[in-house]
């Protein structure tokens, strides 16, 4: 499975086939900012490509058409910002920034619920 | 629970309807039956009759809700609508699945829209971001500090389910938490369909269309195989020309209890073996809808076509051998080969109150026919064809393929875009002034009235 590292956390975790990161992240336990919680609605959970651009899955047609509507425009023409809860990924290389990410405790590795 | 119990397949023959309902049904029901032979034009288009199915009848009837494969993982979620109440039919960690009203305990916004998934579990609240996990129970009152802790109890603001059960690759809800076991409100309809195989069967393609007709009079244009021979003349293949009206397909109808019906052929026969060309047939039905017999079906077929005539029936019992093979060579897990399966084929089921099974092969058409914006004069009309994949094939997800309007020729083949044009115009004539109740044959229509007679009890019960 595909791993991700996150900064400036320095975490890293597996991302499943299909699933998207902020998905994946939840599923671990780990604190990834949203308030719609994968909708592609409130573009909370935006994240940086800073490194490993090849291994992003190019975005699909509802995340491009939900920044384009929704996103700040400051970010809004960035083809290194992505939507977490749809932004999907191959291989080991991918190295994101998310300000506000916070890895689980050991304890709390159990899911979102 | 996916499986029928088998105690009562030795029931089914056995679970006719009962006759007529007798005046404390009748007393209850504005423009109710009275007995077989004829229906009150009014239950197909008047606001209080269609105010009373809103009232009596959705909110207590099983129905098909989803098919399971459209929500395959823990999250994944499909909106199910009725008359204006909606329901979010969400599958949990655990592979079951759940159906919860679709309003926000706060200031009732509908929560999920379409179809999706709830990724991290979570059912967010567009509004205010009040939170749910997917089994309905709060995870968090954003801003609770600000309210009472009466208006807040977890209890009160966890979501409301509705009933919700699986049978036969499909989901199926019950506004009514009192209602009766799903399988015993299916039966004997479930148990004949089971026999066939469509719990094995997933979906091909899905699409829908809009009617100005009302769903009643929509889904009573398939009850019966007696209007092929005029509605879709191309499909006509016997020799005995066009002057005949004996049915040569010997069909027989059956109204069961629970409103159910059913037509199949009248013998032991094998299917439409009784066609003079079993192939012409089965390539015309395939160009014709893309269901019940397939490109698949066709190219096993023609594998024992070579120099045979093919409408004799020893070719047509090599076509079920070879088919029979190929299933077996493919994986495919097949349908017994008894009498009792291959009569259906080609034949009926319909489930009361608006889902049809038309089972053939390892294939089956189905039809959904619900109400349309509040309006007793329009219907949304969905069609699936479905049929059974080699037991290890991943199929993904399956979406609607999309809304396509009733003559779209791109979209739908020729045999349903027939069958569409009728339903208009029969609309249209069910309220001219002219008539005041259609007049159906005791031969080969008596489950429509079947239908009506199971609506008209449940429109007279109290709840």
């Amino acid at each position: 499975m595909p791993r991700v590292r996150i900064l400036p956390a320095g975490a890293e975790f597996e991302v499943g086939e299909g699933e998207a990161v902020a998905e994946a992240a939840w599923r671990h336990g780990h604190v990834w900012p949203t308030q719609c919680w994968g909708q592609a609605d409130c573009m909370t959970c935006f994240t940086r490509i800073v490194d490993g651009e090849l291994c992003a899955l190019p975005a699909e047609r509802e995340e491009l058409d939900a920044v384009r509507a929704k996103m700040s425009p400051r970010f809004r023409s960035d083809p290194l910002v992505r939507l977490a809860c749809r932004l999907r990924c191959q291989g080991d290389g991918l190295v994101l920034e998310k300000q506000g990410f916070r890895a689980a405790e050991p304890a709390e590795s159990g899911g979102a619920d | 629970m996916t499986v029928t119990d088998p105690r009562r397949t030795g029931d089914i023959e056995a679970a006719l309807a009962h006759g007529p309902n007798g005046p404390e049904v009748n007393a209850k029901v504005p423009h109710h039956m009275d007995g077989w032979l004829r229906v009150p034009a009014e239950r197909y288009h008047s606001r209080e009759f269609f105010e009373l199915e809103k009232e009596k009848l959705w909110p207590h009837v099983w129905q098909m809700a989803a098919r399971e494969e459209e929500i395959p993982n823990p999250g994944d979620f499909v909106e199910y609508e009725i008359v204006g109440q909606s329901l979010l039919i969400v599958r949990q960690h655990d592979g079951s699945v759940k159906a919860l009203h679709n309003a926000c305990r706060h200031r009732a916004t509908e929560l999920g829209s379409g179809c999706g998934r709830f990724p991290g579990g979570q059912i967010v609240c567009p509004f205010h971001g009040w939170r749910w996990k997917i089994d309905g129970s709060i995870s968090h009152v954003f801003g609770r500090e600000g309210f009472a802790e009466e208006t807040v109890r977890p209890e009160d603001i966890a979501l409301r389910e509705a009933k919700c059960d699986t049978w036969g690759g499909h989901v199926w809800v019950n506004l009514d938490l009192d209602a009766p076991p799903l399988l015993e409100a299916l039966f004997p309809a479930a148990n004949i369909l089971q026999r066939n195989g469509v719990q094995r069967m997933r979906a091909k393609w899905w699409k829908e269309t809009i009617l100005n007709c009302n769903w009643k009079l929509a889904q009573e244009a398939f009850f019966e195989g007696w209007h092929v021979k005029q509605t879709h003349p191309q499909l006509y293949t016997y020799k005995d020309g066009p002057d005949n009206e004996t049915n040569l397909q010997n069909t027989v109808y059956t109204p069961f209890v629970n409103g159910h019906g059913r037509f199949q052929s009248g013998d032991a026969k094998e299917g439409y073996g009784g066609k003079p060309d079993f192939l012409q047939a089965a390539r015309l039905n395939w160009a014709g809808q893309d269901a019940m017999t397939l490109e698949r079906d066709i190219t096993v077929f023609e594998s024992v076509a070579g120099d045979m005539d093919t409408s004799d029936p020893a070719y047509v019992a090599k076509a079920f051998d070879a088919l029979y093979k190929f299933w077996e060579g493919a994986g495919i897990p097949a349908p017994d080969r008894t009498p009792e399966v291959l009569k259906m084929w080609g034949g009926d089921i319909h489930m009361f109150p608006n889902y049809l099974m038309l089972p053939m092969y390892a294939n089956a058409l189905c039809y959904r026919v619900r109400p349309y914006n509040d309006d007793p004069d329009w219907c949304r009309f969905e069609v699936w064809s479905l049929t059974t994949y080699p037991e290890k094939e991943e199929r993904g997800r399956l979406e609607l393929s999309g809304r396509f309007d009733k003559d779209d020729a791109d979209h739908w083949g020729l045999i349903p875009r027939q069958d569409f044009a009728n339903l208009e115009r029969m609309q249209r004539g069910i309220k001219n002034r002219s008539l005041t109740e259609i007049r159906l044959s005791e031969k080969w229509e008596v489950t429509i009235a079947n239908m009506h007679q199971e609506l008209d009890r449940r429109l007279a019960a109290r709840s």
